[in-house]
Formats: C-alpha cells, sequence, structure tokens
C-alpha cells in the first residue's frame, strides 16, 4: 500500500503563551492536506539517554516524564480549526465603514463585509495609522496582544504590532493583567512575597517532595484534567494517578465535581463559589482554639500573627469565626470544616492549583490567597510534604523556581527571534486589561488611575506606584489594533466592552486573525491571518515536564486562502508607511540583541556598531538569529538541528536534580537567612506593605478579612440581588476549549458535555444545574434556559447534574458570541457569559478581573418565541455541527 | 500469527477522549483506501467514550468507559465474505465488499451507516497504519495515561486473564469495569461533628452473600466499592451512639446513602 504520510514536521501545540511553547506535535502530511496529528516519539530520532527521562520512584510505584509527549485533545482535532469554514478567507471591510465619510460605529457587531485586496486594506490601514497620530497623537492608537491565540515566535501573535508601533514614535498598550494569579498577585504578595506571580514561587521538587512526604493534597477549585491541557499537555493527570497508586489523599474543594475530582477525588468538599475565605477562617478558628497549629514555626517565621488571630476568634469585629459561622458562609457543614482542620493539623498537608477558577477570579479574591497562606504557615510550610503545588507552568518566564519538577540539563528562551510583545515593555501610556471598556467610554477629560503596571511578571514594589491614564496632555482611544480579539469573551464585563467597541470615539477597529469569531465580528478591517501549521517558525516546549525541546516548527501545508502570519501582516502595514526595513531590523537585530552581542565583545565593539552578523534581516535569519542567541548552537549545529526536526532537551541526572533546591526547605530550615520578598522577610499575617500604602482598605485590610460585599461587588447569596438573581454562576476553564478558542471544533460539539441540541437544532453551550435546583424551578434535563441579571442575559442548554451543589450554576466560559441583542442588558445565543460578568475590578485597590463566582438568574426559554421576537438574529444560517457561521457575515460578490 | 487485542483499564480513563479525537482525525475527510473509505465528519464514533456519572452530592464520580464496537468475531461470523482477508485477526469491513450492506449497521452497535457512500463502517484497528509499521492504531496511541492498550493476544495474558468483554466475541478486554457503590457519612448533629472510626456494615437483604464491614475515615465517610446489585440492610454503630440501621440500594444505581446522624446512647 501507499505509505500513509509524505513528510513529517513538528510543532508545538500549546495555545496560550508568550514564545514559550509546549507539548509538541509531530504532524503528518500527505497529499498537501494535514493528514495526522500525533504525539512525538522521541526513539523515532533520539536514543534514550539523548533524552534522560527522569523518575520518580516512591513505595515501588513510578512516575517517569517518558519517552513520548502528550498533546492536548485540542491539538488532536486542530485539523478542524486549521481547515475551519470560520477561518478569514481574504482581507474584509465593513461594508458600512467608510474612512473618508461615514464611519457607522453604532453598527459594529451587526453589518456585513466585503471583500477588499490586501494593497487595498493595508493601505487603509497605514492612512488611518497617520491620520490617528496626526490628528491624536501616537496614545490615541491602542494595541491589545493578549496571552490567547497560538504560541508562536517569528510570527507570533500577541502583540506582533508592537514593535512597528514603537518605531512610529509610540502607543497605548493594553497590559496583560495577571489574569490566571488576580487573587495571589493583588493578595498573596502582600503576606509572603512570591514574585512574581504570588502562589508559591518556589516550586522545585515540590513534586518529589509531596509525592516522597505528603499524605494528602487539597486540590482547591483546582481542576487538573482540564486548565493545564491547553498548554501542559498531561503530566498533571499522571501526577494524580500516581499519587493515587502511592496512598496520598486528594482532597477536592470546589462547589462543581470538576473532571480532576470526578476520577482523582477521595474527598469532594462543595463550598459555595468564592467563598473559601470563610472555609480558611472557620480552620484557622479551629486550630487556634484547639491550639493544634505550629506555634514555634509561627513564632521564628511570621509576623503579626497575633491581628490575625485577634480577628479569628473575634476580637476585632465580635465574631468569632467559627465552623458554624463558616458555614453560614460557605455552605461546608461546620461538622466538616473541623474534620478537614483535624486531619489537616495531624498530618503532611499540602495545597494544589491549576490557575484560574472562581478561586481566584471573583471579586475580593485577595482574601482566599491571602489566607490560604495563612493555613500553610500555620502548619509550617516548607516542611517535608508541607508545600502548595502547581500543576502548570512549569519553568514559567523561564524561572527555574517556578519548575516542580525534575530539570533540564540547559534551558532556553527564542527572545531573539520573537515579533511579538514582549512583557514589562512599551509601558509608557498603558491600560490594564480589565479597565479598557472604561477607559474608552468615560467621559472626555476624566482619567482613570490605578495602582501597579499591572503586568505578570512584575515585582510586588510595581503595585505601590499609581499610574492613569490617558497621560497628561494625550487623547483618549480613537483606534484599536489587535491580534487577538476575544476580550469579550474572556475579561470582565463582555457586554460592556462590546459598547466600548461601538463607541463613537472609536474611528478604527481593526483586527488581524485566523478566524472570523467573537470580537473579530465588530472590526473595520479584518486581515487574514494563517495559523501556525502554514507557518515557518522555530519554537520550544516547555512547561509541560516531558518534553523541554527546541523545535524547528517548519510548515506544515500552504497558507489558505489569502492569509498571512502575522508578523507579515504587521509587515505589509509597514511597507505601505515606509518602515518596512526599519521594521525587519529591530524584530531581526534589536536593541536587545545588539545590546548582548556588544556586552559579548568586552567592550570591543559598541551595541550600534554590530552589523548583521547571522545574515540579512529576514523571516529566516531570525530562525537562525533565535537558535544561537538561545544558546542552541552550543548544544546542536543549526544544520543537524534542521535534519532533526527539533533538539531535545536531556534532563538532568537523578543526583543533580534531588540535589536542587526543594520548594521551601531553605526557610522552613533557616528563615533568617532565606527570607522572603516581603518587608520582614517573612510570611506577614498583618500586611506592612499594605499597611504603608494602602492603610485601612475595607477590601483589603493588613490582615486577611472575609469580605461580604462592597459598593461595587453584592456577588453573595446573602446579597440583596441575589432576591432576583439568586444562583451562583461558574464560569470555569472550558474543557472543551482554551479559553474562547475553538469552539466551532465539530468533533468537540457532539460530546455530551461539550454542547446542548435545542429544539431548533442550534447546539447551546451547556449548563449545569442540580437536579433538586432544576425540579423546583420545572427545568427538565435539555431545556434551554436564559442565565441573567442587570447586565444581560446569556442562553445555554440545561443538563440536570450531580456534578453541582444546590445554589450553583457551571458553564464554561469562551463559547463563541452569538449575538441576539448588544452591549448593556445584551442578549447572546452561544453563551458567552463573560458578557454579563462584572466589569468592576477584585477591589478598588486591586485592578484584576473579576469572571467567575457570580450572580445570575435562570429561567427556562421557549427558542421559537425568542426566534419570533428576534427573527433576523435567530435566522441566521448556522451549522448543526459547526454552529454560527462566519460566512453569513461576508457579502457575496 | 498472534491476534490483535486491545486491552482497556478503565480505571485509568480520564475522560480525555483523546482516542475518540485521534480515530476522528485519522478517519474524517481522508480516505485510506482500500481499508476504509473516509469517515463523515460527525456522527459516526468508531472509538466512543461512554461516561456515566455516579451517585448524587457530595458523593459523585465519574467512570469512562472506551467504546470499540467493531472489533468483533461476531461481526466475522455474521458476514465473514465483506471482511479484508488478514491473519492478524483485525476485522476491517472491506469499503468495496460491504457496499449496499445497511444490514452489518443495523445489526452492530459499533458499525454505522454511510448513507452518501451506502457503506457499512466502523472501527479498522487502523489497520493501514499497522501495515506501514505503526505498533498501534491512533486511539492507543493517543492515550497520554497508558488507559488503551493493543498487541498480540499472547503478550496479555495475565491481563486477558482478569479482564471482562462487554460481547463475548469482541477483541476488547476491559480492566475494572464500573461496579457499583455505597457511601456516606457518620454524624452526630448534636455536637455538630463526624464521628470517626464507626463500624459500618452492609448486609443483602436476601442473605445470599456475607455481610460486609469497613469503619468511617477521618471525614467520617464510609465507602463500599466493587459491590453487586442487590438491596442492603446499612447499620452504623459506634461506642457511645445509639445504632441506625437504614436500607440501600444497588440495584438500579449507586447509593450515597447521605448522613447518618447518630444519637449519643442514653
Amino acid at each position: 500500500m501507499a505509505s500513509t504520510q509524505d513528510k513529517t514536521v513538528y510543532k508545538t501545540t500549546g495555545w496560550c503563551g508568550f514564545a514559550s511553547g509546549s507539548n509538541t506535535a509531530a504532524v503528518d502530511v500527505k497529499d498537501g492536506k494535514i493528514a495526522r496529528i500525533r504525539p512525538v516519539h522521541f526513539d523515532e530520532e533520539y536514543a534514550e539517554d539523548e533524552i534522560n527521562p527522569w523518575k520518580i520512584e516512591v513505595r515501588g510505584h513510578t512516575l517517569t516524564s517518558g519517552m513520548t509527549t502528550t498533546v492536548s485533545p485540542m491539538a488532536l482535532a486542530y485539523k478542524k480549526r486549521v481547515y475551519s469554514p470560520n477561518r478569514v478567507p481574504y482581507p474584509l471591510k465593513r461594508v458600512d465603514w467608510d474612512p473618508q465619510g461615514e464611519r457607522n460605529p453604532q453598527n459594529r457587531g451587526i453589518s456585513k463585509y466585503e471583500r477588499i485586496s490586501w494593497d487595498e486594506a493595508t493601505q487603509i490601514c497605514a492612512d488611518e495609522i497617520r491620520r490617528v497620530i496626526d490628528t491624536y497623537g501616537n496614545y490615541s492608537i491602542l494595541c491589545q496582544g493578549d496571552g490567547h491565540g497560538e504560541t508562536k515566535v517569528i510570527h507570533a501573535s500577541h502583540g506582533c504590532n508592537t514593535r512597528l508601533m514603537g518605531l512610529m514614535g509610540g502607543f497605548t498598550l493594553q497590559a496583560r493583567q495577571p489574569d490566571s494569579w488576580e487573587g495571589w498577585y493583588w493578595g498573596a504578595k502582600h503576606m509572603w512575597g512570591m514574585n512574581p506571580l504570588g502562589q508559591q514561587a518556589l516550586q522545585e521538587n515540590t513534586l518529589w517532595d509531596i509525592s516522597e512526604n505528603a499524605d494528602a493534597v487539597i486540590c482547591v477549585g483546582c481542576d487538573p484534567e482540564t486548565t493545564p491541557w491547553g498548554w501542559g499537555g498531561f503530566m498533571a493527570s499522571k501526577i494524580s494517578y500516581f499519587w493515587l497508586e502511592i496512598g496520598i489523599k486528594q482532597i477536592y474543594i470546589c462547589p462543581d465535581l470538576n473532571y480532576g475530582a470526578a476520577i482523582h477525588a477521595d474527598k469532594w468538599i462543595t463550598p459555595l463559589p468564592n467563598t473559601d475565605a470563610a472555609l480558611w477562617l472557620g480552620i484557622a478558628y479551629t486550630w487556634i482554639e484547639e491550639g493544634t497549629y505550629e506555634k514555634e514555626y509561627v513564632a521564628t517565621h511570621t509576623e503579626g500573627f497575633d491581628w490575625f488571630e485577634r480577628y479569628v476568634m473575634g476580637g476585632e469585629d465580635g465574631i468569632p469565626k467559627t465552623p458554624r459561622w463558616a458555614e453560614s458562609k460557605c455552605g461546608v457543614p461546620a461538622a466538616e470544616i473541623k474534620a478537614l482542620a483535624r486531619y489537616w493539623a495531624t498530618r503532611n498537608v499540602s495545597t494544589a492549583h491549576c490557575n484560574g477558577g472562581g478561586y481566584i477570579r471573583s471579586c475580593f479574591s485577595t482574601e482566599p490567597a491571602r489566607l490560604e497562606v495563612a493555613l500553610l504557615a500555620m502548619q509550617g510550610v516548607g516542611a517535608p510534604g508541607r508545600t502548595m503545588f502547581k500543576f502548570i507552568e512549569w519553568g514559567l518566564f523561564g524561572m527555574e523556581g517556578l519548575n516542580s519538577l525534575p530539570k533540564g540539563e540547559w534551558g532556553t528562551f527564542m527572545w531573539a527571534a520573537y515579533s511579538g510583545h514582549v512583557q514589562g515593555t512599551y509601558l509608557t501610556s498603558f491600560i490594564p486589561q480589565t479597565l479598557v471598556p472604561k477607559a474608552i467610554l468615560m467621559p472626555e477629560g476624566e482619567k482613570l488611575t490605578w495602582p501597579g503596571r499591572v503586568v505578570c511578571n512584575m515585582p510586588l514594589e510595581d503595585q505601590y506606584v499609581d499610574y492613569e491614564f490617558p497621560l497628561p496632555g494625550a487623547e483618549r482611544i480613537h483606534m484599536i489594533w489587535t491580534d487577538t480579539p476575544c476580550w469579550s469573551t474572556c475579561w470582565n464585563g463582555g457586554n460592556t466592552m462590546q459598547e466600548a467597541l461601538r463607541d463613537e470615539s472609536i474611528e478604527f477597529y481593526l483586527v488581524q486573525h485566523p478566524w472570523m469569531e467573537n470580537d473579530t465580528l465588530f472590526a473595520d478591517i479584518i486581515l487574514p491571518i494563517s495559523t501556525k501549521f502554514e507557518q515557518d517558525d522555530i519554537g520550544t516546549s516547555f512547561q509541560c515536564g516531558e518534553n523541554d525541546m527546541v523545535v524547528d516548527e517548519l510548515p506544515a501545508i500552504d497558507p489558505l486562502g489569502e492569509a498571512k502570519t502575522d508578523a507579515e501582516a504587521v509587515l505589509a502595514i509597514a511597507e505601505k508607511l515606509g518602515m518596512a526595513e526599519e521594521l525587519m531590523e529591530e524584530w531581526c537585530y534589536s536593541p536587545d540583541l545588539k545590546g548582548a552581542v556588544a556586552g559579548k565583545s568586552g567592550g570591543q565593539i559598541a551595541p550600534d556598531q554590530v552589523g548583521h552578523i547571522m545574515g540579512e534581516p529576514s523571516f529566516e535569519t531570525m530562525k537562525r538569529v533565535g537558535y544561537e542567541f538561545g544558546g542552541c548552537s552550543e548544544h546542536m549545529p543549526f544544520e543537524k538541528f534542521q535534519e532533526k526536526g527539533y533538539l531535545p532537551i536531556r534532563f538532568k541526572d537523578e543526583a543533580d536534580w534531588k540535589s536542587d533546591p526543594v520548594g521551601m526547605r531553605a526557610f522552613y530550615e533557616d528563615p533568617e537567612n532565606n527570607p522572603l520578598e516581603t518587608p520582614t522577610g517573612k510570611i506577614e499575617f498583618y500586611s506592612l506593605s499594605i499597611h504603608e500604602h494602602w492603610p485601612n482598605d475595607p477590601e483589603r485590610p493588613e490582615v486577611p478579612h472575609w469580605i461580604e460585599e462592597s459598593d461595587e461587588h453584592k456577588e453573595r447569596l446573602s446579597s440583596d440581588r441575589a432576591k432576583d438573581y439568586p444562583f451562583l454562576l461558574m464560569s470555569n476553564h472550558p474543557r472543551w476549549r482554551v479559553h474562547a478558542q475553538g469552539d466551532d471544533i465539530t468533533w468537540f460539539r457532539e460530546i455530551a458535555t461539550c454542547k446542548v441540541t435545542g429544539p431548533d437544532g442550534y447546539q447551546y453551550e451547556p449548563v449545569w444545574i442540580n437536579p433538586r435546583d432544576a425540579e423546583r424551578l420545572g427545568i427538565e434535563d435539555g431545556d434551554i434556559v436564559r442565565l441573567y441579571n442587570e447586565r444581560g442575559s446569556v442562553l445555554g442548554g440545561a443538563m440536570t447534574t450531580e456534578r453541582i451543589r444546590e445554589n450553583v450554576l457551571s458553564q464554561d466560559h469562551g463559547a463563541r458570541v452569538d449575538g441576539i441583542v448588544l452591549g448593556t442588558g445584551g442578549l447572546d445565543r452561544g453563551g458567552a457569559n463573560n458578557l454579563i460578568c462584572p466589569s468592576a475590578t477584585t477591589s478598588k485597590n486591586a485592578p484584576g478581573e473579576v469572571t467567575n463566582g457570580f450572580l445570575v438568574g435562570i429561567e427556562k426559554v421557549d427558542v421559537f418565541e425568542l426566534a419570533e421576537k428576534y427573527p433576523d438574529q435567530f435566522n441566521r444560517p448556522f451549522d448543526k455541527s459547526e454552529g454560527a457561521l462566519a460566512s453569513t457575515k461576508i457579502v457575496q460578490a | 500469527m498472534s491476534r490483535k487485542v486491545f486491552v482497556i483499564d478503565v480505571d485509568r480513563c480520564n475522560g480525555c477522549h483523546s482516542c475518540q479525537i485521534a480515530c476522528k482525525d485519522e478517519h474524517c475527510g481522508t480516505a485510506w483506501l482500500p481499508y476504509a473509505a473516509e469517515q463523515p465528519d460527525t456522527g459516526q464514533f468508531w472509538c466512543k467514550v461512554q461516561e456515566e456519572v455516579h451517585g448524587s452530592v457530595p458523593k459523585v464520580n465519574i467512570t469512562y468507559t472506551p467504546i470499540i464496537g467493531a472489533q468483533s468475531d461476531a461481526v466475522r461470523d455474521y458476514a465473514p465474505e465483506l471482511l479484508m482477508d488478514r491473519d492478524d485477526g483485525l476485522i476491517v469491513i472491506d469499503p468495496k465488499k460491504a457496499k449496499g450492506r445497511k444490514d452489518l449497521a443495523d445489526e452492530f452497535e459499533g458499525i454505522y451507516w454511510n448513507e452518501a457512500l451506502e457503506i457499512p463502517q466502523g472501527c479498522t484497528g487502523c489497520a493501514h497504519l499497522i501495515d506501514d509499521g505503526w505498533s498501534v492504531p491512533r486511539c492507543v496511541d493517543a492515550c497520554p495515561v497508558g488507559g488503551l492498550r493493543f498487541g498480540d493476544e499472547s503478550d496479555f495474558a495475565e491481563e486477558i486473564g482478569k479482564a471482562e468483554r462487554l460481547d463475548p466475541e469482541s477483541n476488547v478486554y476491559y480492566l475494572n469495569l464500573p461496579q457499583r457503590w455505597v457511601a456516606g457519612q457518620v454524624i452526630d448533629d448534636a455536637a455538630d461533628e463526624v464521628v470517626i472510626g464507626a463500624k459500618v456494615s452492609l448486609e443483602p437483604l436476601d442473605g445470599s452473600f456475607e455481610a460486609l464491614e469497613t469503619a468511617t475515615d477521618e471525614f467520617g465517610d464510609f465507602w463500599f466499592r466493587n459491590l453487586k446489585e442487590a438491596d442492603y440492610r446499612l447499620t452504623v454503630s459506634a461506642a457511645g451512639y445509639a445504632p441506625r440501621e437504614q436500607t440501600a440500594s444497588t440495584k438500579e444505581a449507586d447509593c450515597n446513602a447521605g448522613m447518618v446522624l447518630l444519637e449519643k446512647s442514653a
């Protein structure tokens, strides 16, 4: 028979990262089409000793990094994304947007698109950039380059427009929040430092430590069978199975039986969403009352415990935070809270996280994050088997301290070849991601202020400085240029963002993206972008614990339609601006790179004397530059790398990785000589940084508190609003998407937990409801329901299930927007529940997102009645397997 | 040549559906003739992950069972003339020979009728890949946690000895197929405490087998796993408390017996 493939190329398949990929897949190509996407078997290219898989052996069981990669279901199905009917086929212009005349901003999200040429499109873009700069100044152009999208390097998404706009004299940056770590970043950092994220940053060898020494791991709002998939593959799953084999108890605390809890939990504890702070306080009370915390450790390793004790025992507000009190807030029976407290106090217990989720993405999320640190401290965190573990992002930002697993012999990062936005740069004029709609919609002349540059890799001290928008003398935003058009489906208060995108102050909205979905449908110009499978790139795979490597990401197929890469699209605009040569020079030989070369020369040459040492500036040269300045050629010549397809980074020998630091052990053993990054160097139950900079903040006091509600957030079942909206909504990382990516993959949509087919044949996003709640409300399994609050409504398909406790609903976030009524009070058919999240941030002094654990009502709807009420919107053609169809938005010539 | 078999450990299935998706990646939109015509984009599941939610809040778990329906000698028995000639035991329905044979799809759950091509279709064991040098089919290659295995029957003798089959002629063997359970939590309501170490016994009402015993754990929880489908008497006793008795049935489903409230004995 004929061979089952003509060629194989390698692609990293992490869908969320800035130049740092993961989960390398082998892509077999046949007859010019992608035949299959599969895990890489290292033995096809390398001997086992060249990989040197790590092994952790405990009680007769072995966990190993193995000789294959694992790739996520979305990677396996990615052919469907590449060949999706929703790809942008060619450059498009909104039919009623005329840069020379009426711009009709109010029709964004409604009107259709017509085909134009690349030449015309890039000329319009260049003319608009010049016009906006000349009329309003550079800072009136907002560049969005967020973390959600394909992970690429030379042809990066995530702010590929920023270098050009930098060369043009500047722009306003949508600053990337610590959106996976909000509660820790704005809260826990003030208690134990742990820059930059606020989670335990001393992660090294914690997997080994827990496996050897822990009795139990508490998974708090943590789903190792969903969240890591998009950028970490299945090592988290393998770890969970291993812990089961070696008898480590896995306790899950979550209102929903998430996919990890469903198969790994020895014990499921079910608090109401965003009430973990009360649960933690009930545990602290039990330990203090029973004297079962590590008093010696608290005396030597922490500061301000007496303030905390006073609050917990009721000395401050007259309310002892007893388990009974905690039960009234979090819904976990007092008996169970005491049982958990006593279990924890008498054994080696660690906590574990997968980021995101309601735990640190609700209002006041600083408090549960800080209170968890308080509990860890009360039980001597750093002692064997007592640590905070991360199931995800091992080695984030190239930081060794963030890698919980055995490490490679060396590391690399393709920074020198990266065309996207480098975190921490261009922070002259910026707006936190969470405040963008507010910045656009606020009255002319008003200013926004907030603490810190909000970027996820900043140290604690960064929060002490206040920033503002617009800068003195600068104008408001008049143009938005994005390569990640998913604000309304990923952040806080999407309906408000829809209003912002339709505001008359926005004269030009430019989107470059592979697919016509979500915010793309609000654009004035849409540029068609290729997927990474069509691009020639170089990538690294880290963060997944099983396959650190550098990958020659050759194109699997030719670009589809008229697609260009993100970088090619920006370059095409740069050509019209007369900036192409400068831009390519900047990408290929950046000032940082020239500085590095000059530095290496020991003063022999100055940065401006560094010539084109790796060849004339081009995308091809960038690949060599990335490889060379990533330090890779020391390990394998570039030509050999091209021949092999990828360069694996050999794992350290066992003796070497076992001699690396272990978590917080050094602090545990000698806090004076191994201080934390807090003002006192200790764990601060009373935060000096908060006291100095935000004294008496009622929402984030010096000592971590239970916060019931505030002027901006009334999102409790005890709130008055709960009379109208009596359920708390969980909106987790989606099982069958990565955030808003991949919603049109038919092979997922036919899985029972992915979509619910309505009587109209439309596939709705599931809403989990407990059978007792459903019965009370007359809702049956399969009914189409409306989730609503004063911010708007989204539809969904009811799934009655014991996977959710009473008084709580769950609908994954990130479903594709299919707008029926746009803006505040609007209605969305797709079920994109970020549209109805609160717009307000974590708390007054913590500008984090609030996208989970908020109040909604639910009612059964008749989709045929809705179709009569909104005939145009409901009669838009859709595909019964794919859902909403982009082609209906294009005017056919 | 030894017969090829699948061995699936249900305890080691995390429900990721990678097997189901990899199968679609291989066969939807791509024909691998002469082994297989292309599979329609949706609606057919040559490998299908079946999900079952067991219990009620807060005693709930999920089991996933990947089903590979067509790999059964029952298909060979039914219509040997429609299969490709192979000496490795894989069932491969020849798309040419089977044209028009809707009866095959009607007869077997894992075989689907392709309306457009007028052929019955199902799992081929990725015979086209096996013949091209692959050691396992796509579903097995994609399983990230070692739940699915594939190979010669002779190499799996030990597993097969412990395994069950959903269809007695199937070449797909299962380890740890889900069994019923009874669970609950024992509480001293007056004291607001869980009761640790309470003795819990579970006795079939018809006395057909011996009573099972366990003790509550640190959370006052008890679990009886791997149970037969039966009606049971559940008895809870602890020193200083009046014993409690209630019934629990696993005949229809797994049983969360709920909170068993104990009162101090007089």
